[in-house]
């Protein structure tokens, strides 16, 4: 059953992350995307990522996605204003292309080489060992990421204050 | 812990005394929260507390700090008449400060690469701001966002690099990658190597060395010269010590991999920094260049670890750091007077203000590398070290490029003293004055007995 799901759930996610590239509207090609995320939303559910699968959900197809959109429209697409590409820049493209394949198969030959790390507990990404694990050994770090937040919320109130002159 | 605690807690009381317009109250209680850490600082000599394994004030920490709280006391000291009278803001400009020194606490004694990404990123976040504080000027607008941008990028960099190792060693912990690096040093996994570049090349960014420093330039011109000041010593010194932690002892059993290109990159950064600050008309972007330098001469502790590498980078930071503070200083002074910061500006300056101008000269023989100056000594021990191993050509290199250093800090002492000019008489205030003695007198102390914290470490 998992494994059907698994595929069923692969089959979709690289499906719709191809339609993100040969949609030929950008909005459309926004909306695949999404629909890419969840997905993998989906595959960390499979992989046991509560969290993740949360994170992913929220801030990946909620936030981040708005603000694709967001950039789409402000960038007014066109086909009059699209840059022209020049036959440099498709040999570049070729080039660097290659270089990607090549370096995806030599990867691909590194890891059938080496074993991979087996987590010593399976179910480390349930919300509740996630949160023992941050209150437990990583509790000065998470303690001290609040000063960040506090920097940065200090930070965007004086930017954006209108200063009396 | 107790100096990040103090430090941050000072910033929170700051940011309550602007809220209720208590202005005069401001840079007294920064001053006594910082005094207070350095105090607890001084206090911790020898006690190697490790808090949590994620941090651990060794005796190499506390002296980074106290070097940082000391170099920030002086860049508050030099907040007399800058800020603008009428600015409701300074309370904000102070805390922001603070919180990046706090930031620079926690990356000189992390023990764990979450510590070092949390503690960077509170000094970045902290810095963009500050750089962009001047919001109605182009510059310092471009400046910001310039350093955003970047320091996104190289964070990126960073992050991706933490998680290559994570994935060869399983853990964030620099004692067991340590111990994984020492237990399988035939057979480290190859996820390790693009890992540890990629740390090197996010934190090269930070440091501004070349081939990395595309973005310091216009960062150090465009920002308030203030926050100029901060950067291009206190934060630099905390970036460099970040680095050594990692590199100079974490990674240590790889050092014959991780060396030849941390090499070429000592050459790089001493080549392009020295001879494109010799081109510079303006002398806050030739102090931009000259730090680029400065980071390259640096990095030779890295070239050859000895057990002396980390008491050699503190006396070479203490030197550049109050040279450093010296020179923006009077920076800021010429500027507020004159409004430029070319080097015409300069002329003519020692026949009306001698204690200035005196103060300058000193700064500016330390930094070239002048006996009796604690910049002689820095670079000194420095070529020393890399001598161990005879890498000569590093040497010669490193002393043709000194020479270049001549040329262009001398620039500054001519126009001051042999150059018909304006003869403006600047007005000192006395925080100046007092910031200016100080560090002359650590300058020249350092110079003649560096004894004092040459073998502290």
């Amino acid at each position: 059953m998992g494994t059907s799901v698994f595929y069923l759930v692969a089959f979709l996610s690289i499906f719709f992350s191809l339609m993100v590239i040969f949609a030929k509207n950008p909005v459309h090609s926004v909306l695949y995307l999404i629909v890419t995320f969840f997905t993998f939303t989906v595959h960390y559910i499979l992989l046991n990522a509560q969290f993740l699968a949360v994170v992913n959900f929220i801030v990946y197809m909620g936030a981040i996605m708005v603000l694709f959109l967001f950039v789409l429209m402000l960038l007014n697409l066109n086909t009059d204003n699209e840059p022209l590409k020049s036959v440099l820049v498709k040999v570049v493209g070729v080039i660097g292309g290659c270089c990607l394949v090549v370096t995806l198969i030599g990867s691909l030959k590194a890891t059938a080489a080496s074993d991979p790390l087996i987590l010593v507990n399976p179910n480390l990404g349930l919300v509740k060992n996630l949160g023992k694990e941050l209150f437990g050994p990583f509790m000065l770090p998470f303690e001290l990421s609040s000063i960040l937040l506090l920097t940065a919320m200090v930070g965007a109130v004086l930017l954006t204050k209108k200063e009396k002159v | 812990m107790n100096i990040i605690i103090t430090i941050v807690v000072t910033a929170l009381a700051v940011l309550y005394a602007g809220l209720f317009k208590a202005k005069k109250a401001l840079l007294p209680l920064t001053l006594i929260g910082l005094v207070t850490a350095l105090a607890f600082a001084v206090t911790a000599w020898d006690t190697n507390i490790v808090y949590y394994g994620m941090m651990e004030m060794d005796n190499f920490a506390i002296a980074f700090s106290s070097l940082i709280i000391l170099g920030t006391i002086f860049i508050f000291l030099l907040t007399q008449n800058y800020f603008s009278e009428h600015s409701e803001n300074v309370a904000e400009y102070y805390t922001l400060i603070l919180f990046a020194l706090s930031g620079m606490v926690i990356i000189l004694s992390y023990t764990n690469m979450s510590m070092l990404f949390i503690g960077i990123e509170i000094m970045s976040v902290a810095l963009y701001i500050l750089a962009g504080i001047r919001k109605k000027d182009f510059a310092s607008n471009e400046a910001s966002l310039k350093y955003f941008l970047m320091g996104a990028f190289s964070t990126g960099f960073l992050l991706f690099g933490i998680a290559l190792i994570y994935g060869a060693t399983g853990s964030f912990s620099l004692d067991a990658i340590n111990k994984y690096l020492i237990g399988n040093h035939q057979s480290v996994s190859p996820l390790f190597y693009p890992g540890m570049i990629l740390i090197m090349v996010g934190l090269c960014f930070k440091l501004g060395a070349a081939p990395f420093h595309f973005w310091t330039p216009d960062v150090y011109e465009g920002s308030p010269s203030l926050i100029t000041a901060f950067m291009s010593t206190v934060v630099k010194t905390a970036g460099f010590a970040a680095f050594l932690r990692l590199f100079g002892g974490t990674f240590a059993p790889l050092h014959d991999f991780w060396m030849p290109p941390l090499l070429a990159i000592v050459f790089i950064t001493l080549f392009i920094g020295n001879v494109t600050a010799l081109f510079q008309k303006n002398f806050k972007r030739m102090l931009a260049y000259s730090s680029i330098s400065h980071a390259g001469y640096l990095l030779f502790s890295l070239v050859t670890l000895t057990g002396n590498s980390s008491s050699n980078v503190i006396v070479y930071a203490a030197a550049y750091t109050f040279a450093s503070i010296i020179a923006f200083a009077v920076l800021i002074l010429v500027k507020q007077k004159t409004g430029g910061d070319g080097f015409e500006s300069y002329n003519g300056l020692a026949k009306r203000n001698p204690f200035v101008a005196l103060a300058l000269t000193i700064s500016m023989l330390s930094l070239a590398g002048i006996p009796l100056t604690a910049g002689f000594i820095g670079k000194y021990v420095m070529f020393l070290n890399v001598m161990t191993e005879y890498h000569i050509y590093l040497v010669a290199f490193a002393i043709l490029n000194a020479l270049i250093g001549f040329y262009y800090y001398l620039k500054v002492i001519v126009a001051m003293y042999f150059k018909e000019g304006p003869e403006v008489e600047l007005n000192t205030p006395v925080q100046y004055k007092l910031v200016l003695i100080l560090s002359v007198i650590i300058t020249l102390v350092l110079g003649v007995y560096p004894a004092v914290i040459l073998n502290l470490i």
